[in-house]
């Protein structure tokens, strides 16, 4: 708009000067054809409402013509007026010189160019609001479709039930657009099923020929007069068997968690609950020389499923008490706000949110699968609970903060 | 004892049968469904090793078919599921107690003997070997005359190994025993280390003897030869 206006300023600018322009020449004209039969410098009345001022010499000039804009003061009223000035010099059959000097008003030519300008401007801005107006409600309209679309798609969780829904168009291509999403969105969704549905039919058909495997070797260790090598080749299996059970008991777990398995809730006491598992691992912790503290106003009452509560603290304060250091301490806050277990230990190496991650493992830990804080974060976000894990030094912090799920 | 293993893996069951023919028992086994139904229906077993998901139907069926003929017998569900509302569904259908496949031997024996102990020795709660009596109702442990102060996990231990005299135990099986097998493990074997330890200590120091040896590789066996 500021382009176009300018342009349209300049160009009736040009107009006005070429306007005035030709009056002048037109008037010099007139002036030089007067010379010219009458020999004689006319008295001139200025027509077109020009000012002229002649000035006559007696000796020849060089012809000239200049056309110039200039600001003259008035002697009367003390008020500086714009003109457009033709000055032009030539000579008389009697060879004497004359300048003459036309000069053309440009304040009332300028106003109304102001005046033009000033108009044009309004109209030119309020053409563009209205435009800009017109525009969005005629896009917002147009684009209503597109846009629910757009929304509901990014709302779209493959792991909820409600099936994605949207909203019947009469333009084709919106129309084609939700066709696509729908059949993408049901694949998607169908994909994850059928993989989930795997994942826990493989997770859970393992445990039976996991079971064989177990009790034929612990029938092999029964045997009497074993030879030392084959006890440390029992005990490798062993161990490897342990894992990939501890392993698979992990998976299905949180395949269990994310199926909402564990949907029956109640109030519970998550006082109660770290209290217990403190007593359970009573005996570790005073054979790593580990002290504990319990800060507890109020027994913490949420509103949560049992067996998930109990996994969330357990694996807290299994972690606090692995991952600590001989003569280290634990320090647990319980509000009803959140949750909170400090514990010393080993500068953490590794970024904290990675430890959230299935199969991150600290340490070189074998007994470690690495699964053990992912389950947490799994159940913190069945219930919307914030979890963050800070480590400076030898101190580690992990918060949950469940302010949600208060009854 | 005389147990009826119902278990559809072969092999298992194969297993379960040699494992508790070590330990003494008579075992029998059915493969499914109905030879199970056939079987229970049949006999009277001290104890019925159970796994509710059959081929041909729902272990949980046989259970209630038990209970309307007023059996006695003791039931232990074995299964791979392990859900609180599986296990909590199974004992209140009358199972005496449930165990999760992998599970371990010295486990599952540990069982057997609790719901041998609780369903056909009523009355009688102690368990003696030689001249430990632990007695299960108020849990206490006697050395001859002199009573044993054991703590809480102590105790348990106690009775885990006198459950599986004369059994290779292994630390992972005592380490599942005592803190239980959803905890996503617990560290090294240095606490099963120190309890048996613990235990060993306060056993001799009471005048009993040394029954708990070390096995080289695997654990520890409990026993008096």
């Amino acid at each position: 708009m500021i382009a176009g206006g300018s342009l349209l300023y300049f160009s009736i600018r040009k107009q006005v000067y070429k306007q005035i322009d030709g009056s002048l020449i037109t008037e010099k004209t007139i002036i030089q054809d007067q010379i010219e039969q009458t020999g004689t410098i006319p008295d001139f009345e200025g027509s077109f409402g020009h000012q002229i001022e002649v000035n006559m010499f007696n000796y020849t000039l060089p012809p000239l013509q200049v056309i110039y804009d200039t600001t003259l003061v008035s002697k009367i009223d003390n008020v500086s007026n714009s003109f457009r000035i033709l000055y032009f010099a030539g000579n008389t059959s009697e060879k004497k010189g004359y300048s003459i000097r036309i000069m053309s008003s440009l304040d009332e030519r300028k106003r109304l160019l102001e005046y033009m300008s000033f108009f044009m401007f309004f109209i030119f801005l309020s053409l563009f609001l209205v435009s800009i107006f017109l525009n969005y409600i005629i896009s917002r309209k147009l684009w209503e479709p597109f846009n629910i679309t757009v929304g509901r798609a990014e709302n779209f969780d493959i792991q909820s039930e409600y099936r994605l829904e949207l909203p019947q168009t009469n333009i084709d291509e919106f129309r084609q657009l939700n066709s696509v999403i729908l059949a993408m969105t049901r694949k998607m969704r169908n994909d994850y099923l059928s993989l989930k549905e795997y994942n826990e039919n493989a997770a859970h058909e393992i445990q039976t020929p996991l079971a064989v495997i177990r009790s034929k070797m612990e029938l092999l260790m029964q045997r009497k007069e074993q030879r030392k090598e084959s006890i440390d080749l029992i005990r490798s299996i062993n161990e490897a068997t342990t894992r990939l059970f501890k392993l698979n008991q992990g998976l299905l777990l949180i395949s269990k968690i994310e199926n909402f398995y564990f949907r029956e809730e109640k109030e519970l006491s998550l006082k109660r609950i770290i209290e217990q598992n403190i007593e359970n691992y009573k005996e570790i912790m005073e054979l790593k020389r580990i002290t504990v503290e319990m800060e507890s106003a109020n027994p913490a009452i949420v509103k949560m499923n049992e067996v998930l509560a109990e996994v969330l603290i357990s694996n807290l304060i299994s972690n606090a008490v692995r991952y600590n250091i001989d003569g280290g301490f634990i320090r647990c806050t319980v509000t009803d706000g959140y949750l909170k277990i400090s514990n010393s230990g080993i500068p953490l190496k590794t970024d904290p949110e990675l430890l959230f991650r299935r199969f991150h493992k600290v340490g070189d830990n074998p007994q470690s699968v690495g699964l053990g804080l992912s389950i947490v974060k799994k159940i913190a976000d069945t219930y919307n609970m914030e979890i963050s894990y800070t480590s400076t030094g030898n101190l580690h912090e992990l918060q949950v903060t469940y302010s949600g799920i208060r009854p | 004892m005389k147990i009826l293993i119902v278990e559809d893996d072969r092999s298992l069951s194969a297993s379960i049968n040699d494992y508790l023919r070590l330990e003494g028992h008579i075992c029998e086994s059915a493969q499914n469904y109905r030879q199970a139904s056939i079987k229970a229906g049949d006999n009277s077993y001290d104890c019925i090793i159970l796994d509710i998901g059959l081929p041909d139907g729902n272990g949980l069926d046989i259970i209630r078919e038990l209970k309307d003929n007023k059996s006695a017998d003791g039931i232990l569900i074995l299964s791979a599921k392990s859900s609180l509302e599986d296990k909590l569904e199974g004992l209140k259908t009358g199972a005496d107690d449930y165990l999760t496949k992998p599970f371990h031997f010295a486990e599952l024996s540990a069982r057997i003997n609790s719901i041998y102990r609780r369903n056909k020795l009523s009355g009688q709660n102690e368990i003696s070997f030689n001249e430990i009596t632990i007695n299960t109702s108020d849990n206490l442990v006697h050395i001859g005359h002199q009573e044993l102060e054991l703590t809480r996990k102590e105790y348990d231990l106690l009775l885990f190994f006198v459950a599986n005299r004369h059994r290779i135990i292994t630390k992972e099986s005592i380490v599942e025993h005592l803190w239980g097998d959803e905890v996503i493990l617990t560290d090294s074997f240095d606490f099963v280390y120190t309890h048996v330890k613990n235990l060993r200590r306060k056993i001799t120091e009471a005048g009993g003897q040394n029954y708990i040896k070390s096995i080289y590789g695997f654990g520890y066996k409990f026993t008096d030869n």
